[in-house]
């Protein structure tokens, strides 16, 4: 699936966001136009993809943002919207005009939502969150990003009862970005994180909530008894990392939001989706050749080599090139510097 | 030489006077459509389509499914809002329609490609005003495609129409070219083209006049007008592009800086979309 960034704008400052760099990167105005939509929906098309995710910073800022989904449904697209749900009301009558006669199967909001306790929004926040997902909720799954060991999955599924929201939870794994300060779950706490969501378990089964987990979850963290709760759930888990094929507004690409300013190319040098994934994959093996994962255990790791488990994010690996400087190849540390992500 | 085809408003009296020739019928909202097709058919002539000038956004016109077997072509000053439209693009795919849109402003590019891409028909409006970088852009989309889409006039045509041993002309796409079609007002003046009834310039009191149209003073006049170019040594009949433009923006004074330049792109994408086609009928494995 690729992702498409509508805007570089957000009206959030969440203090985990792996997208920040990204964003203060890029001029404030930057919306993608409708002739790169048209372009990056023929080049997915050709390509064999059927399934987009649109994002920002905020993608619903675009003025045209449902035009755009509009446009990617009668494309043929499932399309998938990543928000944080604090929309004006004019933007939100927009999508309740012409948003809610759309198929739930086709198009899905992934409302990220923060802890009202543990990262407070303002009334006027919490106001525009509640609204949108009193019209858009059976169109919208809650995400929710632990950045902090003691997280808490409550109020999520209060949401969804509350808000009769798809009964799907998305379980993001907040990593660092290399050469910044984000709030983030350092490796030697992962265990400690599988474990509290687990607790939640009652919760899931009473409410029929599946979890989901995004991208960068090592699997050995994992017992096999949490392990067959998560795959009775969702069948077959991945374990790996990316890359997700960001596209940003200027259509240039990369591999995911940490790793924006690593090696970023134009969407116009490529042929097809599968010519942008051999070149992203191509960063991958450079640095997992010199790291294999974040665990030293990670080295001869029979699911790594299987491709079961990526051996955490590739943007710890990065993270551990940045912060701890050993040995590395010429050409990556070449790459880092270029990039202002060298310690 | 066939008789042209004739673009008249839609009036049953003037239907009458004129038979068995194809009409283009006029009208001015989508909700007469039926009416006007049905006056010609009436009228012992033969439809070929008729024309909507329609002063509302395409997205802002209810079009009915009883219309959707109707030859339709609506010229609108522009495509609205892609939200407005969505709804009715299963329809206005299934119907048997070309959307022509003013080549400015700058937008309605940008309406054609979307159109285009979503199955819709289209023609661009082109004058001496357009942006011709971004015509240079929708154009290469329009020809070089990556996924398949609907045409979008006049640079489909061209692009299948073009050999480079000949001159191409194709106003008749946009109605305008007299050996093609012949412009009637209410009373059945005759005009050359659009922009000439509009300016009530009149070449004949009635369509009778002109039995044999290569015969007919103003028509032949017309059609071997592009000769003057020459003889007049225009900047025109020197530049690369006058094979498929025929000097048809030299009014508009637009010159090198434009037309000439989206003129020799547009040969240039001609040849490439030429090339591709002679590669892929050229490559056929044996067959059993």
């Amino acid at each position: 699936m690729a992702n498409i960034l509508l805007t570089t704008k957000c009206n959030r400052a969440c203090p985990y966001c792996f997208a920040r760099q990204e964003m203060s990167d890029s001029p404030s105005d930057s919306l993608l136009s409708w002739e790169n939509l048209i372009y990056i929906a023929d080049f997915l098309q050709a390509s064999g993809e059927r399934q987009v995710s649109l994002l920002g910073g905020e993608p619903t800022l675009h003025p045209e943002c449902v035009d755009f989904i509009l446009y990617l449904l009668d494309r043929n697209f499932q399309v998938m919207v990543f928000t944080n749900g604090m929309l004006d009301p004019a933007r939100l009558e927009e999508l309740k005009g012409h948003l809610t006669e759309v198929n739930p199967e086709r198009l899905t909001f992934t409302c990220n939502l923060n802890d009202p306790e543990q990262t407070p929004a303002s009334a006027e926040e919490t106001t525009k969150i509640h609204n949108f997902l009193s019209v858009m909720g059976p169109w919208t799954m809650p995400g929710f990003n632990i950045y902090r060991l003691d997280f808490r999955l409550d109020f999520l599924f209060d949401a969804i009862n509350r808000y009769g929201m798809k009964r799907h939870v998305r379980l993001g794994i907040c990593h660092p970005v290399p050469g910044q300060r984000t709030g983030f779950i350092r490796m030697e706490d992962m265990r400690q994180v599988v474990q509290r969501i687990y607790a939640y378990r009652p919760q899931f089964d009473a409410l029929r909530v599946s979890p989901g987990l995004d991208c960068g979850f090592p699997l050995c963290q994992f017992s096999d008894e949490e392990l067959g709760w998560l795959h009775r759930h969702r069948g077959l888990i991945q374990f790996g990392c990316g890359p997700a094929v960001d596209i940003a507004p200027d259509m240039n690409v990369y591999y995911c939001f940490p790793l924006s300013r690593y090696r970023r190319k134009s969407l116009f040098e490529f042929d097809s989706l599968a010519q942008v994934d051999d070149h992203l994959l191509k960063i991958r093996h450079e640095f997992k050749a010199e790291i294999p994962g974040v665990y030293d255990d990670c080295d001869g790791c029979r699911h790594l080599e299987d491709g079961l488990c990526a051996g955490g994010g590739l943007c710890r690996v990065v993270n551990l090139f940045v912060d701890e400087a050993p040995i590395r190849l010429p050409e990556i540390e070449h790459e880092l510097a270029k990039n202002r992500l060298s310690s | 030489m066939s008789l042209p085809r004739i673009v008249c408003p839609h009036n049953r009296d003037l239907l009458q006077t004129f038979r068995d020739r194809t009409v283009a019928v006029r009208v001015k909202g989508l909700e007469t459509a039926a009416a006007a097709a049905a006056d010609v058919w009436e009228s012992d002539n033969h439809l070929l389509c008729v024309i909507i000038e329609s002063g509302s956004p395409l997205a802002d016109l209810d079009f009915r499914e009883e219309q959707k077997d109707l030859p339709l072509a609506l010229m609108a000053p522009s495509c609205g809002k892609f939200r407005h439209l969505a709804r009715r693009l299963d329809l206005l795919r299934r119907c048997n329609l070309r959307v022509y849109l003013p080549g400015s402003p700058p937008e309605n590019l940008v309406s054609l490609r979307i159109l285009s891409s979503v199955g819709i028909y289209t023609g661009a409006m082109i004058d001496g005003g357009v942006d011709w970088d971004a015509l240079g852009d929708l154009m290469t989309y329009a020809v070089l495609e990556r996924v398949p889409h609907a045409a979008i006039e006049p640079f489909a045509f061209i692009a299948s129409h073009y050999d480079p041993s000949s001159y191409l002309d194709w106003g008749g796409l946009f109605f305008d070219n007299p050996e093609n079609y012949l412009h009637l007002d209410e009373e059945g003046r005759v005009a050359l083209s659009a922009a000439e009834l509009r300016e009530q310039r009149f070449v004949a009191p009635s369509i009778s006049e002109i039995a044999a149209p290569q015969e007919f003073p103003a028509i032949r006049e017309r059609l071997q007008a592009w000769r003057q170019y020459f003889v007049e040594n225009h900047p025109c009949a020197s530049c690369g592009g006058w094979k498929i433009c025929l000097g048809k923006f030299a009014a508009s004074g637009s010159g090198s800086q434009g037309c000439a330049g989206f003129f020799l792109e547009m040969l240039e994408v001609a040849r490439q979309f030429k090339d591709r086609q002679i590669q892929a009928e050229g490559f056929q494995i044996w067959q059993p």
